[in-house]
């Protein structure tokens, strides 16, 4: 997927707190739900949560190598919340303005 | 700096500061900030876990995540275990890498 | 502000360049995220000077 480098940030920001299947270079694929993607160099956090308080996994996938993003789900409430505080440890607000 | 010319999308630098124009690159820059600031924070939550490689030729190596450099070039790395041995400093490119992942 | 006003003379200093890219790729958040990168980039150039980190594979595996 030559062209997900190319996208431009309002379009990556639609992949925001939506589930998706990234296929990267060597064929690996990941499931997860989209945290950000860097508009630097195009790659995408992806975060697997474990239920019952497990632990959450954080997976970055390099721009380079991403050749597929297919969106699985949209986002919802409950899950964006879980994504807008995942580096934020428990009890702490959230930073920023 | 060929950074910004690879970052800046023709549509700034080709209109003008007036009209619809302005409230689209004010909205791109809105993502671009909030999109990046994301993915420091990512790094920065990162900084000292360990985290998993995969790289290019079937490569998996897992080491201390250290800092990464602002165009995230490079990976500085401490304790990583190779296929042939622990390297106690590393720095990875991440033209090998394909991704990396850790537990939060 | 056409692109080419963007093309400084050579005597202005990298920073104050730097400084105007952010301004136009992050707006009003461009301190912010200026402020962030710094500082990753800060924790970089010291551990690296620190620990003298030596590439590995040698050879890059992707050319």
């Amino acid at each position: 997927m030559e062209t997900w480098r190319q996208l431009k940030p309002l379009e990556w920001w639609k992949y925001v707190n939506k589930e998706v299947k990234v296929t990267a270079h060597d064929k690996q694929q990941h499931h997860g739900w989209v945290f950000t993607v860097d508009p630097v160099s195009a790659s995408i956090v992806l975060v697997t949560f474990q239920e019952k308080g497990g632990t959450s996994t954080v997976r970055v996938v390099t721009g380079h190598a991403v050749q597929e993003v297919e969106v699985l789900q949209e986002g919802n409430e409950e899950t964006a919340g879980r994504l807008r505080v995942i580096f934020t440890p428990p009890g702490a607000q959230a930073l920023g303005p | 700096s060929p950074r910004f010319i690879a970052l800046c999308p023709t549509t700034i630098s080709a209109s003008s500061e007036t009209g619809t124009d302005s409230v689209q690159i004010r909205e791109e820059q809105r993502a671009r900030s909030a999109l990046r600031e994301s993915f420091l924070r990512t790094l920065i939550a990162m900084t000292n876990k360990q985290v998993q490689f995969h790289m290019h030729e079937r490569v998996k190596v897992e080491a201390k995540f250290g800092a990464s450099d602002i165009d995230v070039l490079n990976v500085q790395v401490s304790e990583l275990h190779t296929p042939i041995g622990v390297q106690k400093e590393a720095l990875l490119r991440c033209q090998d890498v394909i991704s990396y992942s850790f537990d939060l | 502000i056409s692109w080419h006003s963007m093309s400084l003379p050579p005597s202005e200093r990298p920073g104050e360049r730097r400084g105007a890219e952010m301004k136009k790729l992050y707006g009003g958040d461009a301190a912010k995220v200026q402020g962030m990168e710094t500082a990753m980039q800060l924790t970089f150039d010291r551990n690296c000077d620190k620990k003298q980190p030596k590439y590995w594979p040698v050879i890059p595996l992707k050319l």
